[in-house]
């Protein structure tokens, strides 16, 4: 088989899905959504064959596949596109094509394909559901289909595509691009129904803060370019330009190019990636319809930031090993996430929208990605990624689910309540037995519960490489997150399944349809079990028992040695333990059975911090004061009224009313004065002298003859006289 | 045939307008289709042109001269190159789409129709002719059409925004005659592969007695040099003679706007890579920073304009100013570059100038499209008033999807053709001017918040049910920006075909 | 031999009265007539001036017969024209008075 073309062919078929749909197929809601599962099947086929080929024993470790095109004429030469795959394309690609799948089966399900369409729908906003009179002549409330039914489709379509882009290009100019069209999607798809202002904000404030991100990362890649000549991985990440930008020194604060560069393409991985201080968008993207988030949470937009940070690792890194002192870049990393992680946990610990506490702890966790990046844990923030991309999309089509059960109870009981708050749940574990499952699943993957869960494999991975490699700090931090990612997840799970319904529709809340709990089985199988690929062999007891097949393939893609690995410390172990297991008892024992109108305990206990928590510590309030009114304000007042109006326009104005004044003041002084006047004196007085000269027209002939006579006889004189 | 095909492009449509006349009045619809038709015929001769253009030998094609003024050394010279070219292909692509568009004027549509295709004509002169004279003649034929179309089919405010469009431009052409006399006077020719041979080189000896006024040989090329780069400024238009171009842009019926933003600015910057470049490489070079202040200044100003604006024509308007500050600010990175001798500095300013040219056709495109659905969207609704909208996508979901399409490509979404040219563009500009580029990087955040405030005011919202009798774009309509949209995605995805030709024509620059 | 001064006083006195004439009558056939007296007189003179300038020198030339006969014909046709002009004012006016031709008076 063919795998370069093969792997040329992956991204296209979700592309294709969306042209079609959105060109022919856009009215009939089955053929396209038939389209685009196909299309993602397609490319998720592609994509396992290509997969088990490169961990084959013909595999990438024998030979990286890489394949360009000329793409830009660049003076004398070409800028090349191309794809390639190599181990860390291989597992991305593992994960990228499963959760895409599963999303796109999952929102069959979830926009309610098969039930009518309801009255009061209209695009832009989410079914209301339909009335219906059931046989007793009873009028009951359905759920009714997503009146963009297809629209959605093509968009999610799209951002597969411009995933795929990004994960199997072999420069760092299509990555972009597939970097870019993502923003486009989530935009898109946060704003879906955009007739909510609260959806177009988070639409708008999700494109505009990555795209902070962006701008820095376009700085990045021209000076890279710049500087290598080429964007291609191979060339710009080869020995001798690694050593040439570690040596070269950049015009900014004294930093090598290689931690200039490093620095500009982080701020794209901070913007994408959700990381402090431009996470603010990612819990307003929950706005968009449930697939959307699980996509952006776990398959694409936030994976591609971590996807990102571990593609330039080898430039992050430059010129550090093992045990030496950290590179910028590195450390920078290693603050920002390691803060990001504990931070965001402290929110998620006071946000009660159950939506909302799941994009607060991926924010925590994309923090420990980016940390286990700045402390060269390498092959533990590739592992983290992928156990993370699994169970956060379980827990997104789970929370999905709940909310869609919810949903079906509200439309049974009729009443007011908001479906996503968590304090109007409770016991659903009874009315929606398989979502409870596999959310369990995925929160306990989340928590890190030792030994079965992918969670916890991963995560140990980071804490023991924080802890093996020195950085004491980076652990006690992301310890103390751990426990509270434990806490608040139990949290969680008790208040929406444990306990008893704190309301009406909770209490009839419904299972959802095969279509939507599919998926969650699937995702809680890998949930649980991808953890497995993973264990190190230093791990007490089982380590070495089952082979540590991930961190073989994955190790080999980083030149610089690894720490760590060769040497288990049991402390890192004994704190997973305790804090997963410590945080996870705590979350049951002060939430197991909270009753209807009770309030959160962590109101009273926490007090005025709890506040803060749950206002996020203000910052969207900072943001807004420091940065959007300023800028609103400069662009308003500076630059369009006073600058454009009043300075340039103003003397533009100036200059035509100068001019006129003059005008007017010749014409009045000169014009009209001296030369209208005088023509008008010299016409007066040719036409005086005619009117005194008139009487001499008698008009009769005879006068004529005496006149022609006198002054002949006058002119005769004369002549006769002056001759003589 | 194959030296008259450019005769045959530039006068057809002056040619038919006069064919035009001699339709009856009442006939409206003989009348757009005979235009729309003739229109068309340029533009199938410009692709015979662009199909039959050898990239290999590059250089001036096509070439033909007739004298017209003998005894001062100017004759209509004609002949393209990789960029002349492109903007001829853009021009005969933009006329036939406006006029499409305009198929909703119904008063005085005879004059309409003709005076559009006399605009075509002159602005087709300027990118074909070779000689300085009949350039700039060229470029005085094409100032009136548009004047008029503004001041008789244009908005509220037409006298004031037509009054202001032909005053600046005027203003600018009068240095650029009096330069172009200057330096026909000094190498006494006004054939431009002439000049640009002879005049850069010219020492002082010898020269005196031709020179008028007793300057010196600098001062007349400063001269010359800083009436070129005014009158063309003021066209693209660079920060700070930008003014007129929200006036016009937003008072021109819809179609005046199209080729307004999509040809006629192009010819300021067509100017600068033409002329200012070649005749001038060492005032260009000493100037290049002021020019990329200028046009750092464009983008961020532009993009903070438009984002202040209420009116969606004016919000289209300003982002003009916004891109074209990109195209001068690669062509700064391109001047500054001349005789480094640092071959990483002249792919650099290659790069730089090739994005430059590119955007420019990408802006053509972009603008037109832009420009095009916001008449769209004024003919049904007949205000342009941003909060007077809201909710249209879901009423108009093909328009409304259309639109998200086209600003997209304006704000340069990679996968669509203003990313290309705009990352080409940054990639040799941050060589040679770090801080401008990075300071540009603020104007292209600003771009998409502008571009989004757009969309959101416009297509997002609740339904509003002001507007629920509105009536779908029409087959017409689609008609005009199909074709653009293609190109931009086209561009976007595959932009080899079209950035070989530019890439053969910037490097015999250096 | 009558000399040339009595031809000259002849003309003279035709010419004066034709002047008279024409400056005092108030008919205008009068006054045309008063017009040919002066044409007339001015023949007279050509003539005789032609006669004793060559006929007695014995030069051989006609023109002063020429010039003569030319005046007359101009005479008529003036007084052709002349009189249609007058019927012309007549038959409008009813009166040949010259006086009362004052159309362009000024």
């Amino acid at each position: 088989m063919n795998y370069e073309v093969l792997t040329w062919l992956i991204p296209l078929p979700p592309l294709a899905a969306f042209f079609l749909i959105v060109l022919i197929t856009n009215k009939s809601n089955k053929i396209s959504h038939s389209l685009a599962i196909f299309s993602a099947g397609l490319s998720w086929l592609a994509g396992m064959i290509v997969f088990i080929w490169a961990i084959g024993p013909q595999g990438v470790h024998q030979q990286i596949l890489s394949s360009s095109i000329n793409w830009l004429p660049t003076a004398q030469s070409f800028l090349k596109i191309g794809v390639q795959i190599d181990a860390l394309t291989a597992v991305s690609l593992f994960f990228v094509a499963w959760t895409v799948l599963m999303i796109f089966i999952y929102s069959v399900g979830y926009h309610n394909f098969g039930s009518p369409k309801g009255e009061h729908d209209q695009p832009g906003l989410p079914p209301h559901g339909s009335t219906e009179l059931d046989p007793d002549g009873k009028t009951i409330i359905q759920m009714s289909i997503e009146p963009m039914y297809a629209r959605f489709f093509a968009f999610i379509s799209l951002f597969a595509f411009a995933m795929y882009v990004l994960v199997l290009s072999n420069n760092l100019l299509t990555l972009y691009i597939g970097w870019e069209i993502m923003g486009l999607c989530s935009y898109l798809l946060i704003g879906f129904w955009y007739a909510k202002p609260s959806a177009r904000a988070a639409a708008m404030k999700a494109f505009l803060t990555t795209r902070v991100g962006d701008v820095f990362m376009l700085l990045g890649l021209a000076s890279l370019y710049t500087l290598t000549g080429s964007l291609q991985y191979e060339v710009i990440f080869s020995h001798e330009v690694l050593s040439q930008l570690v040596n070269s020194l950049s015009p900014v604060l004294g930093l090598s190019w290689a931690s200039l560069i490093g620095l500009l393409i982080f701020i794209g991985v901070v913007g994408k990636s959700s990381q402090f201080p431009l996470h603010v968008w990612l819990p307003d993207a929950m706005e968009g319809p449930t697939p959307v988030s699980a996509m952006i949470h776990a398959a694409t937009m936030v994976s591609a930031g971590v996807y990102l940070g571990l593609r330039f690792f080898p430039i992050i890194s430059a010129g550090w090993e093992g045990g030496l002192a950290l590179t910028p870049v590195m450390f920078v990393m290693a603050l920002i996430g390691s803060f990001t992680a504990l931070f965001a946990a402290t929110i998620a610990i006071a946000q009660n929208d159950i939506k909302r506490v799941l994009a607060y702890s991926t924010i925590s966790q994309l923090g420990y990605m980016i940390a286990a990046i700045g402390i060269g844990a390498y092959s533990a923030a590739v592992f983290h990624l992928i156990t993370h991309a699994f169970f956060k999309a379980l827990l997104f089509l789970g929370s999905g689910s709940v909310i869609h059960g919810m949903e079906h109870g509200v439309h049974h009981s009729g009443e007011h309540i908001d479906t996503q708050d968590m304090f109007n749940m409770g016991g659903l574990r009874k009315t929606m037995p398989r979502t409870f499952i596999t959310f369990l699943a995925g929160g306990l993957a989340l928590s890190g519960f030792p030994l079965i869960t992918a969670g916890f494999w991963s995560k140990d991975e980071i804490l023991s490489g924080a802890f093996n490699g020195g950085f004491n700090l980076v652990f006690i931090i992301l310890a103390v997150s751990a426990l509270l990612t434990a806490f608040y997840t139990m949290r969680q799970l008790s208040l929406v399944f444990l306990g008893k319904p704190r309301s009406e529709a909770a209490k009839h809340a419904h299972e959802t349809p095969w279509t939507m709990t599919l998926p969650l089985g699937v995702l809680a199988l890998f949930a649980i079990a991808a953890g497995w690929a993973g264990i190190p062999e230093s791990f007490p007891l089982i380590g070495g028992k089952i082979p540590n097949w991930f961190g073989e393939f994955i190790g080999p893609m980083i030149h610089n040695s690894e720490h760590g690995a060769e040497h288990h410390s049991l402390v890192p172990l004994f704190t997973s333990l305790v804090v997963s297991l410590g945080g996870l008892s705590l979350g049951y024992l002060v939430y197991r059975s909270i009753n209807k109108d009770e309030r959160d305990p962590m109101e009273w206990s926490l007090g005025g911090v709890y506040k803060v928590l749950a206002h996020k510590y203000y910052i969207d309030e900072f943001y807004d004061w420091a940065f959007i009114r300023p800028s609103r304000w400069i662009a308003d007042k500076v630059v369009y009224f006073w600058l454009d109006l009043r300075i340039i326009d103003g003397s533009l104005h100036a200059i035509s009313n100068f001019s006129l004044w003059l005008g007017t003041l010749l014409r009045k002084k000169f014009d009209s004065a001296v030369i209208n006047r005088g023509g008008d004196a010299l016409a007066s007085s040719a036409r005086k002298a005619g009117s005194e000269m008139r009487v001499m027209q008698s008009g009769r002939v005879q006068d004529y003859m005496i006149l022609a006579l006198a002054l002949i006889l006058v002119g005769g004189l004369l002549v006769v006289l002056i001759l003589l | 045939m194959q030296n008259s095909i450019l005769w045959y492009i530039l006068l057809i449509p002056s040619f038919s307008a006069i064919l035009l006349l001699f339709l009856p009045e009442s006939n409206k619809k003989a009348i757009r289709y005979f235009a729309f038709s003739t229109s068309l015929i340029p533009f199938l001769l410009t692709l015979i042109v662009w199909f039959g253009y050898n990239q290999e030998a590059g250089g001036y094609q096509y070439q033909s001269s007739v004298a017209w003024f003998e005894a001062i050394g100017s004759s209509f010279h004609f002949g393209v190159d990789g960029i002349s070219l492109l903007m001829v292909l853009l021009t005969t692509l933009l006329t036939p789409l406006s006029i499409l568009a305009s198929y909703r004027i119904e008063e005085k549509i005879k004059a309409y129709m003709a005076l559009f295709l006399f605009l075509e004509t002159g602005v087709l002169g300027v990118f074909i002719s070779l000689d300085l004279l009949v350039f700039f003649l060229f470029w005085e034929i094409g100032l009136v059409p548009m004047y008029f179309l503004i001041s008789q089919w244009g908005g509220a405010k037409r006298n004031y925004a037509s009054l202001k469009f032909i005053l600046f431009t005027m203003g600018g052409s009068l240095g650029l005659l009096l330069s172009i006399q200057l330096i026909g006077v000094t190498v006494n020719s006004f054939d431009l592969i002439k000049i640009s041979e002879v005049w850069p080189a010219l020492t002082q000896s010898g020269l005196q007695a031709k020179i008028p006024l007793n300057l010196s040989l600098e001062s007349i090329k400063a001269i010359a040099f800083w009436a070129f780069v005014v009158a063309f400024a003021i066209k693209v238009p660079v920060w700070p003679f930008h003014t007129w171009l929200p006036d016009a842009h937003t008072e021109a019926p819809t179609a005046g706007s199209m080729i307004l933003a999509g040809v006629l600015l192009k010819l300021g910057a067509y100017g600068f890579i033409r002329l200012v470049l070649p005749l001038f490489p060492v005032e260009a070079k000493q100037f290049s920073g002021i020019l990329a202040g200028l046009a750092t200044a464009a983008i961020i100003f532009g993009a903070l304009s438009a984002f202040a604006q209420k009116d969606l024509k004016r919000l289209v308007a300003y982002s003009s100013i916004n891109h074209m500050g990109f195209v001068i600010l690669g062509i700064a990175a391109a001047a500054a570059a001349y005789q480094t001798g640092n071959s990483a500095i002249t792919e650099s300013a290659t790069i730089a100038l090739n994005g430059s040219i590119l955007q420019m056709f990408n802006h053509g495109l972009s603008a037109a499209g832009m420009f095009f659905l916001v008449g769209v969207i004024y003919d049904r609704t007949h205000t342009r008033q941003l909060e007077d909208f809201g909710g249209i996508w879901a009423i108009l979901p093909v328009y409304g999807s259309i639109f998200v399409f086209t600003s997209m490509a304006s704000l340069g979404l990679p996968g669509l053709n203003g990313f290309v040219s705009e990352f080409l563009i940054v990639r040799g500009a941050w060589h040679i001017f770090p801080l401008a580029t990075a300071l540009s990087m603020i104007g292209l955040f600003f771009t998409g918040v502008y571009i989004l405030k757009a969309i959101g005011l416009l297509l997002q919202g609740p339904r509003n049910k002001r507007w629920l009798p509105l009536s779908e774009i029409n087959r017409r309509e689609v008609w005009v920006i199909a074709p653009l949209m293609v190109l931009m995605l086209v561009i976007g995805i595959w932009p080899t075909w079209i950035l070989e030709i530019i890439n053969n024509a910037v490097n015999m620059f250096f | 031999m009558v000399s040339l001064s009595w031809y000259l006083i002849l003309a003279a006195a035709l010419f004066l009265i034709g002047v008279y004439g024409v400056i005092v009558r108030r008919n205008s056939i009068a006054i045309l007539m008063g017009v040919e007296l002066m044409l007339n007189a001015v023949n007279i003179n050509i003539l005789a001036f032609w006669h004793y300038h060559t006929q007695l020198n014995g030069v051989v030339n006609v023109s002063g017969m020429v010039f003569a006969a030319i005046v007359i014909i101009a005479a008529a046709a003036e007084a052709a024209v002349g009189l249609a002009l007058i019927i012309s004012v007549f038959r409008r006016k009813n009166s040949i008075v010259a006086a009362e031709m004052n159309v362009l008076k000024g």
